[in-house]
């Protein structure tokens, strides 16, 4: 059986004024049907860069190569820009952070939702609005035929999340790919944004790809997951293994960094990453992560810092072996 | 016992805000009889989703609103007797946004320098020693004072937000969000740097956040506000151990810590946080509550204090 989306290889290029920046360098992954595939990192690490590649999103004065992107069996890699119009809103849709920046002001909830279907179907107006109101009460809106003729300010935050999430089930997309969804909420919301994600995305069997910075969202929510870092996937996995074993030093460091309820110690400090992540411009060689490491070796700052895998869904990127690693695993 | 280096007594904000044309003004109270008292050396963390009240609490204690009713002492001193200068010689705040915060024109020394400056505390020649030192004790290179904003990282903007807070040695440094705007891997040296604040110079912070992670790590005692009311409060480990108000507990069960074994909270809270221009009646609490019966609709719930804790509902007990 064929993966819902295969990247292979993916590369984005950003032309800046001091230098090309590496934006994506070398990602590959794989997302199932039915599967939450989350890619996690600091601003900047490529995460979102990543999505909108996919999406074939990306802005003017980036460039995009890839070995492969397979979208449902299908070659996307060179598709026309026609194909990914047909493709994008209505077999793979994206959820932004901030939902009044996706929500167009000057149109009706009603408008923007219908637009979706009669862009993409044949359906009469009707049909389109049958399907809105549907999708709103899915998505837990009370009221929702006269909720159509409202507009986006008129709605709180976690209510235009959720037209968001209405809009992007318009079409029955096979893959759903969701950029910090729930953080611009308040935490009480957050969860039930989360929930609502996770409860549709199953009940549809639809793919996602959650893209976020916080390793709680991520170990709720999550079946697999790539840790990112300056551009690179530095490792990858089962949410149960990544969490249970980390192997890159990034991510225990990551782990290690947050306070957590219940298992760090009030008033105690806290392990952190010394440094600052770096922009990966120019001539990037050996490990990215290896000014900032505690394990760095001068080896690491040569060539050949490959990705390691150990099954085809586990893999990190450090010449370090994990029986080397001098902590077995994060507590 | 500790009289308290701050005391917030019945403090209330109303704003008024316009209801559209010829409609006339309404008001909001965004900020309702709070009352509190944050011992010397202590951490406040004053926690609540956003629009409950917090951010008005904090311009109120650092002078930049005026109180509507109520006061706040610093020091056993009313607000409403000092001057700005008097404030801020006092408190000083450090903010969410260290993008934000800092002015891109100016260096960082004469960022850093700035309260000194403003309140003509010392010379020329003391500035730049201070200014020195300051950044020395934050984590700064001192080389840097002659570098502008954007020249610095994330991190480093807010170390040069921790010390120009910190620079004129005030007794509270009211922190807003301090790591929200932060990288994870950033906000654990700030969390350690505002540890090590504390303990090098006794100051006493209020810590302003909606990450009850970050609360639960810094503060000894908790607030947690709806709708422009502190609903519980008392000291932080039972407060988070034991919460005693519905609110409370919602808020601490959809805390998500990264725990793979553990799967989506299930969250009660299916009503929308309300419009605080229409309060609702009764408990302010009462429509997104689980517990709420008849008297909560018509009847607000006084603050009921127990062993240095306050619970403000009809019917308090564990969830």
């Amino acid at each position: 059986m064929t993966a819902l989306l295969e990247v292979e290889g993916l590369r984005v290029d950003l032309s800046l004024p001091a230098g090309v920046l590496h934006a994506v360098q070398d990602v590959s992954f794989h997302v199932e049907k039915g599967e939450t595939f989350s890619l996690v990192g600091e601003s900047g690490c490529g995460k979102t860069m990543t999505a909108l590649a996919v999406m074939g999103l990306l802005p003017r004065s980036a460039t995009r190569s890839a070995e492969r992107i397979l979208f449902e069996g299908e070659d996307i890699t060179h598709a026309h820009e026609r194909r990914m119009t047909a493709i994008r809103g209505a077999r793979m849709t994206m959820i932004f952070q901030e939902p009044m920046t996706s929500l167009d002001p000057c149109y009706t909830i009603g408008d923007q939702l219908e637009e979706v279907l009669l862009e993409h179907r044949r359906v009469s107006r009707r049909e389109a609005r049958e399907r809105a109101v549907f999708l709103l009460e899915k998505v837990g809106i009370t009221a929702a035929a006269s909720r159509l003729k409202q507009y986006p300010h008129q709605l709180s935050g976690g209510l235009r999340q959720r037209v968001m999430i209405a809009m992007s089930l318009m079409c029955g997309p096979s893959l759903i790919i969701a950029d910090e969804p729930t953080t611009a909420l308040d935490v009480t919301i957050q969860a039930q944004i989360l929930s609502l994600l996770v409860s549709v995305q199953k009940e549809y069997e639809t793919g996602m790809i959650l893209i976020t910075h916080d390793l709680g969202v991520v170990a709720r929510t999550a079946d697999r997951l790539a840790v990112m870092y300056c551009g690179q996937v530095v490792e990858t996995g089962t949410v149960a293994e990544v969490f249970t074993r980390p192997l890159h030093p990034y991510t225990r460091g990551l782990m290690r960094c947050i306070p957590i309820p219940g298992k760090t110690r009030p008033g105690q400090k806290l392990d952190t990453i010394p440094g600052i992540v770096p922009t990966p411009i120019g001539d990037l060689r050996g490990c990215l992560f290896r000014n900032r490491c505690p394990h760095a070796r001068p080896a690491c700052a040569g060539e050949g810092i490959e990705e390691v895998r150990l099954t085809p869904g586990r893999s990190y990127r450090c010449i370090l072996q994990p029986e080397e690693n001098p902590e077995k695993a994060a507590a | 016992m500790n009289a308290g280096i701050l005391r917030v007594e019945n403090a209330a904000k109303v704003y008024r805000v316009s209801a559209g044309m010829f409609r006339g003004g309404l008001d909001l109270h965004a900020v309702s009889d709070v009352s509190f008292r944050v011992g010397e050396g202590e951490v406040l963390g004053l926690v609540g989703e956003s629009g409950c009240g917090k951010t008005t609490m904090a311009k109120l204690i650092l002078g930049l609103e005026a109180l509507t009713r109520g006061n706040i002492f610093l020091e056993g001193r009313s607000v409403r007797k000092m001057g700005h200068r008097e404030i801020a010689r006092r408190v000083q705040p450090i903010f969410q946004d260290p993008y934000a915060s800092l002015n891109p024109r100016k260096s960082i020394g004469a960022i850093i320098s700035l309260p000194l400056r403003a309140l003509g505390m010392g010379n020329r020649g003391e500035w730049d020693e201070k200014v020195r030192e300051i950044m020395n004790l934050v984590g700064l290179p001192p080389r840097l004072r002659h570098n502008y904003p954007n020249q610095l990282s994330g991190g480093q903007r807010q170390r040069v937000a921790v010390a120009r807070a910190l620079i004129m040695r005030p007794r509270i440094v009211l922190c807003d969000e301090p790591t929200s705007a932060l990288d994870v891997s950033v906000q654990a040296q700030i969390l350690n740097l505002l540890i090590d604040m504390r303990e090098a110079m006794g100051v006493t912070y209020i810590l302003i956040s909606h990450d009850l992670a970050v609360v639960e790590h810094l503060a000894t005692s908790v607030a947690v506000m709806y709708l422009g009311r502190i609903v519980e409060s008392g000291p932080a480990a039972e407060i988070f151990r034991h919460p005693l108000h519905p609110y409370t507990q919602t808020l601490l069960a959809s805390v998500l810590t990264p725990d793979p074994r553990k799967g989506l909270p299930k969250v009660s809270l299916d009503a929308e946080y309300p419009n605080p221009i229409r309060m609702p009646p009764g408990c302010s609490f009462h429509p997104r509550c689980p517990r709420a019966q008849e008297i909560c609709r018509s009847q607000r719930p006084e603050a009921r204090e127990d062993g240095g804790r306050r619970v403000a509902c009809h019917f308090p007990g564990p969830a």
